[in-house]
């Protein structure tokens, strides 16, 4: 599982996918599952790669969210500008939390980073003169690209499929570079990184600062995407929880995983929800049972996620005619 | 002028229920060095049990306290027992994540039983106050408070004097000299995560006269309570104990000053504050945060 050939597989699958399919639920489910997978992908960076275990990273999503839709439905500013207003505030604050995880380690810089994104929700829950409060803004649907109104899906596709395509090779870069080894000797020993010269608070800030700018661009596409910005989902915790659950599943620090634990998630929540919720809302909470025990599950017997744990359960079997 | 001696009286009110629930998280933290994420969501489930107790069963929810002890106890031991004991000798992120699951599964398995909606324990005496010297108080307040603070004190008690608490108290110190002086650490961790759960769940019980129950009630209360216990010092009983009464002032003079809407923006910034400037809480030893063993 070492070489790119799995990625390049998902890649030209899913570029496929529009072609081959027209099914309007379909597309929405792979649409879904390359953003999932990009933000996941995004939280890999300071989650995975740089081992600062964040669990507030719904607080730049929601920056996200709200910076394009707040500028689109006040100023009637393209939401690309949005996306770049919203990228700026999320590094701003990256750094903010960057500095925090210099200071902090270990479950203290993941009870902070929950406290920066509940700061942030209650602000846009509650200032109502500026967000419109709890209840949130529709985003309004103006055709054409500038806008990104674009009512066919497959257009969607292949813009979310880029920036997928784009955070998979950032995360490549992490893997191979000589930054990426910098990195992983801060995530393994700080100290030992730090007395080999490694400029590791620099490192580690700078990742999560790109992390958050990332994340901040996915959720501008999904508020675009969606058309409502809900401050209790865009800034919950469950939020920042799905990104890690992706990370994890799939295999966290590694470019593939967070997008195959996003494919598994969205496949089984989407199909979960399409089987029971016609029934009656409360069984959408099955569904986030299964999450929950899934996490647990992971943990407990595949703590490195399914592609390492798959590769080591494939490698264990002994080629035909090779093992002694 | 009244308001001086009615905020201070509210403030000692909240804080010995704060209390409850941050003493159990740093009692687990202290002796399993475990951040419990799913602390919240026993305290709900303590909410949810006085909530059934009281409309299926007709049962005051003091009562239920009394009678759901043991229950609470035996669910938290069982927690542990297909949870957390699997991974207590894991890394802390896996640690981490695995209560983060605890915590996601617990609270849907809440919205399955009981919907999203807020329920409510309507006792007969829900809006009774009780006036004492120009203040005037909550009964139900009042009798939270009184229980949390006999609570607490059984639990300091237990700690300081039993030879159970001793044993708990050396395993913090030392798990594996504990071991090696022939304490069976895996029995201390399962007894300090149910008494753990089982403050927090008494605290649910206790709460649920007041307070509505849906689903994610644990957040705001939990929030509340790793603000106080990280200002305490994790894993510092006393601590915790104190630094609840600060973060329940820091609550009550804020929605007094600047009105409820915004009273938790004031004490998470508080919390950030702390861990920038002094991450080890207020007694801690300064420098334990980095080592976060």
């Amino acid at each position: 599982m070492r070489g790119t050939w799995p990625a390049v597989a998902f890649f030209a699958a899913a570029a496929l996918g529009p072609i081959v399919v027209r099914d309007a639920f379909l597309l929405d489910g792979l649409i879904l599952i390359l953003l999932w997978g990009a933000s996941a992908a995004a939280w890999n960076v300071a989650g995975g790669y740089a081992g600062q275990l964040s669990l507030g990273h719904a607080a730049f999503f929601g920056l996200g969210a709200y910076s394009a839709a707040l500028l689109g439905t006040r100023w009637g500013v393209s939401p690309w500008i949005g996306l770049l207003v919203g990228a700026g505030l999320a590094t701003a604050f990256g750094f903010i939390l960057g500095f925090l995880s210099n200071r902090l380690r270990g479950p203290y810089f993941g009870l902070a980073t929950i406290a920066f994104s509940q700061v942030l929700l209650i602000v846009a829950s509650r200032w109502r003169g500026f967000t419109s409060g709890s209840e949130g803004i529709p985003v309004p649907f103006r055709p054409g690209l500038w806008t990104l109104g674009m009512a066919d899906k497959r257009v969607w596709v292949y813009l979310v499929l880029l920036l997928a395509a784009l955070l998979y090779l950032v995360q490549l870069y992490l893997e191979r570079s000589r930054r990426g080894y910098q990195l992983a000797a801060v995530r393994e020993d700080e100290d030992a990184a730090l007395s080999l010269g490694v400029p590791a608070r620099r490192l580690k800030v700078a990742a999560i600062a790109v992390s958050a700018a990332l994340t901040a661009v996915c959720g501008t596409l999904w508020a675009q995407y969606v058309g409502f910005v809900d401050p209790f989902y865009v800034f919950s915790v469950d939020l920042s929880v799905r990104f890690c659950l992706a990370a994890i599943l799939g295999g966290i620090g590694t470019p593939l995983g967070p997008f195959l634990g996003a494919a598994l998630i969205t496949i089984l929540e989407t199909s979960l929800r399409a089987r029971f919720g016609g029934i009656g809302a409360g069984l959408v909470g099955i569904y986030l049972i299964i999450y929950g025990v899934v996490l647990i599950v992971t943990m407990r017997f595949a703590p490195q996620g399914l592609l390492s744990w798959f590769g080591e359960h494939l490698r264990r079997r002994p080629l035909l005619g090779t093992a002694p | 002028m009244h308001v001086i001696p009615q905020l201070l009286a509210s403030t000692i009110l909240l804080g010995g229920v704060y209390a409850l629930i941050a003493v159990g998280l740093t009692l687990i933290f202290g002796v399993m060095r475990v951040v419990n994420f799913a602390h919240g969501e026993f305290l709900m489930l303590g909410m949810y049990l006085a909530f059934w107790a009281f409309t299926l069963l007709g049962l005051d929810p003091y009562v239920t306290l009394v009678l759901g002890l043991p229950l609470i106890f035996g669910g938290g031991w069982l927690s542990y027992r297909l949870v957390m004991r699997p991974v207590i000798h894991a890394s802390h992120n896996v640690q981490v994540f695995t209560t983060v699951g605890l915590s996601i599964a617990l609270q849907a398995l809440a919205l399955v039983l009981w919907s999203a909606d807020s329920q409510f324990v309507r006792t007969s005496y829900y809006a009774v106050v009780v006036r004492f010297g120009g203040m005037a108080l909550n009964l139900a307040q009042i009798a939270a408070f009184v229980v949390a603070v006999l609570f607490t004190a059984a639990l300091f008690a237990f700690m300081r004097w039993s030879y159970t608490g001793k044993v708990m108290r050396a395993t913090a110190q030392d798990r594996h000299a504990a071991s090696l002086m022939g304490i069976d650490t895996g029995r201390v961790f399962a007894l300090t995560w149910a008494v753990g759960i089982t403050c927090v769940g008494a605290a649910g019980v206790l709460l649920a006269p007041i307070y509505p129950v849906y689903p994610s009630v644990g957040l705001q209360f939990v929030l509340i309570a790793y603000v106080a216990v990280v200002l305490g010092g994790l894993g510092d009983m006393v601590g915790a104990l104190i630094a609840s009464l600060v973060v329940a002032f820091v609550e009550v003079v804020g929605s007094y000053v600047i009105g409820t809407a915004w009273k938790e923006v004031l004490y998470l910034l508080l919390f950030i504050a702390i861990l920038v400037i002094r991450p080890a809480g207020l007694f801690g030893q300064r420098g334990a945060e980095v080592i976060g063993t």
